[in-house]
């Protein structure tokens, strides 16, 4: 056997779904090379022997074959292509070089689908899959224009990732394009798998409450970014896209808002905002009123309020990490449950805890009204990591709360203030009031 | 990039937060009757050497004022910014044990003095090591949250204003200028613009948008004193240590689930109080970085942080913090004359030397 195809075997190791398969292309016999786990190799073949010549020669084989694609002589590369999915004609077994073709793949990817996670009511519903390839030609559909500049990069050592980026030429931020270009091309040889590996390859620190990277599975959305001046990033395998730089009003502003009218436009993202805030706050105004400055409510209110907490045998402070433990719990669970036992979670979730433990004295009746407002408002916010990162921030302002009351929301409040005021990625700041004037209104 | 908004912001709130607690005692102690007076001179004072540090200040573009004394020789350093250090250290370590005694005292009777003062400093420390922008983005988030409801509140605390006890209007005693108690009211006067000198050029700005400041900042000078004198009288304000605090406890609104929404309020104006607090130690820290410039700007933020800490635990009472006000009107006095006149004469100085 030639040295080419044995280091294509040495390489690519005793894998069953390499073939060798020797085949009459028309009147001329060659040996076809693929993995048949990513080619077609029947539809193919038709393919091939539709687009070659009627007869070939025996002499000159290899420049007649060589119309169908490129002639590849280095081991490597060919081992990367076949990796790829491409089919590779040899003469024989013993050639010195062999012809990569593209063949009629198997389809591993799922079509272009609805959007599961990010509903929007007034807005398109296509959504990004896990080719980066399809993903950039929903993107030109999205923004007819020949100032999309699209480039392609390879990362990785142990597997080689595809890596997109995309930008407005004239209306992306110079520095920013620079620095990412930057990051990428000297930390090519960093393995990417998940949007950690992505934000440490592009030297953002991945120990963030809040987002550096926005992402969103929403074509118009990312489409609309570009036009702000930011960057899109694909990577193969993840189907959304990772916007750079993410910013503090992403958690409130949709692009698809602009489908409404300017005032109920504004009346939504307000009420987002608000109900952030409820989310963040009411947990530890709670704790706040019950435990430490009952004196701020109104007396009747106190007195219903320590009427619904008696019998409760601990803590404001407790009865609430405990309740809102078991929520969080609730909230995991259902994600991770298949469709069928979920409802079973709701139930009992439903049911069980909030009724029964208030039946049993366990928790107060406010208790519940509060944990169900709290977690209604926290899912007003736009973005899954959003969502996540107001759900463990609420802990802060709780914490705060269960010690200096009162006091204790508003310096919670301004201490997650005085952290988001700090975070900056890629030398653009998190809360960056810059491209909030260019809304027009906060809300 | 013209950060005008953030800086204007800035100056509002810090001081806001400066002037509501003690500023409102002091003036009406100092004087019985005639009030605007001795507000109105405070507030003349505070625009004139506002307005000279802002004019010498244009001398120098781009540049702070640490930079401009070091440009001018050792003498200069020793003889401005080490008082003005020392005024720095000496008004946190005031303001974080005056305002948790005074938090003590109006909600959290439960609660020992030492955790309050450990979260009056560790919130703005948190805040000040992580740099002037983060302490200015703050302010403008903070503004956005808080401001709205002391407009709101301001509006209110006019229910129970009685507008006789305005007179009588004129009082032919000036010797209030004398008094310890109008002294110590120019902490709120002087303690808050001098870092319009220092955030150069991190954050430029224009000088002319600071008037606008003005317009918030000299209102609530008024309303801080008048609000509780029109409400309670002057003989039973006087009587009072936080006379604007009680004079908001009196509104009654019926239509809101709080007995005490003044709570809010005035806890807002605490959160404008860290705001200042982490200027100031953000300030402190840069004088030491440039006089050390080997340590790390975070770990003079920490010493800083620390020893303010101990200084103000070593205060046992109230009385203390009363004469600590007397002694730091020494260097609060020297700051706020020599720093713009200072600055001002440098500049023409220098702009003398170019042509």
């Amino acid at each position: 056997m030639n040295s080419l195809i044995k280091e294509i075997k040495d390489s690519i190791g005793d894998n069953d779904d390499l073939f060798f398969t020797e085949h009459q292309l028309t009147d001329l016999s060659v040996v076809f090379i693929g993995l048949n786990s990513l080619v077609d190799l029947g539809p193919s073949i038709k393919q091939l022997e539709k687009m070659g010549q009627k007869n070939y020669s025996s002499k000159e084989k290899l420049k007649q074959i060589s119309q169908l694609g490129e002639i590849k002589r280095n081991a490597s590369e060919i081992t990367s292509l076949l990796l790829e999915g491409k089919l590779m004609i040899a003469i024989s077994l013993n050639s010195d070089s062999v012809v990569s073709v593209d063949p009629v793949p198997v389809k591993l990817n799922r079509a272009i689908d609805q959007i599961t996670n990010e509903n929007t009511m007034l807005g398109p519903l296509v959504s990004f899959n896990e080719d980066s390839l399809t993903n950039i030609g929903v993107m030109r559909k999205q923004l007819l224009s020949e100032k999309i500049r699209v480039k392609h990069f390879r990362t990785g050592i142990h597997h080689k990732k595809a890596l997109s980026l995309i930008y407005y030429e004239g209306i992306v931020e110079e520095n920013l394009l620079e620095t990412v270009v930057k990051e990428i091309k000297g930390n090519s040889k960093s393995d990417l798998y998940s949007l950690q590996d992505v934000t440490k390859m592009l030297g953002i620190t991945p120990y963030s409450i809040v987002p550096r990277v926005k992402t969103t599975e929403i074509p118009s959305e990312a489409a609309q970014s570009l036009l702000k001046g930011k960057i899109v990033l694909f990577l193969d395998g993840l189907p959304f896209a990772l916007i750079l730089p993410s910013v503090f009003i992403d958690m409130f502003f949709l692009e698809s808002d602009k489908n409404l009218t300017f005032p109920l436009m504004i009346s939504l993202r307000s009420l987002r905002i608000a109900g952030t805030l409820i989310a963040l706050i009411f947990p530890g105004l709670y704790v706040a009123l019950v435990a430490v400055n009952p004196e701020v409510l109104r007396l009747e209110l106190a007195l219903s309020i320590a009427q619904s907490r008696e019998g409760v045998p601990y803590p404001a402070f407790i009865e609430i990490i405990i309740m809102l433990v078991v929520l969080e719990l609730i909230m995991e669970a259902s994600v991770r449950l298949p469709k069928s036992i979920g409802p079973t979670i709701t139930m009992v979730g439903g049911i069980i805890l909030g009724q029964a433990a208030v039946e049993a004295q366990l928790v107060s009746n406010l208790l519940v009204i509060v944990l169900a407002a709290t977690t209604i408002a926290n899912s007003t916010v736009i973005g899954v990591q959003n969502l996540i990162s107001i759900r463990l921030l609420k802990y802060i302002v709780l914490i705060f709360s269960s010690v200096f009351g009162v006091l204790g929301i508003l310096a919670g409040v301004f201490f997650i203030c005085a952290y988001l005021a700090g975070v900056s990625s890629i030398g653009v700041p998190y809360l960056n009031f810059k491209h909030s004037k260019g809304e027009g209104n906060n809300g | 990039m013209d950060r005008s908004v953030q800086v204007v912001m800035m100056y509002i709130l810090t001081h806001l937060g400066l002037i509501f607690f003690l500023y409102p005692s002091n003036i009406i102690e100092s004087t019985d009757q005639g009030h605007w007076i001795p507000i109105s001179l405070g507030i003349v004072i505070h625009i004139i050497f506002v307005l000279v540090y802002l004019k010498g200040l244009s001398f120098f573009p781009r540049r702070n004022i640490i930079m401009i004394y070091s440009s001018f020789g050792k003498v200069y350093l020793i003889l401005f910014l080490l008082p003005i250090f020392l005024y720095f250290i000496s008004a946190v370590t005031i303001t974080v044990r005056a305002y948790s005694e005074i938090l003590t005292i109006i909600f959290l009777a439960n609660t020992p003095l030492w955790a309050v003062m450990a979260l009056l400093l560790f919130i703005p420390f948190f805040l000040a090591i992580q740099g002037v922008q983060a302490i200015f983005r703050t302010g403008i988030l903070v503004s956005f949250l808080f401001l709205p409801f002391l407009v709101f509140i301001l509006i209110v605390s006019f229910q129970n204003v009685d507008a006789s006890y305005i007179y009588p209007l004129w009082n032919n005693d000036f010797s209030f200028m004398t008094k310890q108690s109008y002294i110590n009211s120019f902490f709120a006067i002087s303690g808050g613009f001098l870092f319009l000198g220092f955030i150069q050029p991190e954050i430029s700005y224009k000088h002319k948008k600071i008037v606008i400041a003005f317009a918030a900042v000299v209102p609530a000078f008024i309303l801080s004193v008048y609000i509780p004198l029109l409400t309670f009288g002057k003989a039973t304000a006087e009587t009072f240590l936080f006379p604007f605090v009680l004079a908001l406890d009196t509104i009654t609104l019926s239509w809101i689930m709080f007995d005490r929404a003044t709570v809010f309020f005035l806890l807002s104006l605490i959160t404008f109080i860290m705001l200042f607090i982490s200027l100031v130690l953000w300030k402190a820290s840069i004088i030491i970085h440039h006089s050390l410039p080997s340590i790390k700007p975070v770990y003079i933020v920490v010493s800083l942080t620390f020893v303010i800490y101990i200084a103000c635990l070593l205060i046992p009472n109230w009385q203390q913090v009363q004469m600590l006000f007397k002694w730091n009107s020494v260097l609060r006095f020297y700051v706020l004359l020599t720093v713009p006149l200072s600055i001002y004469f440098l500049g023409h100085l220098s702009k003398k030397k170019v042509y």
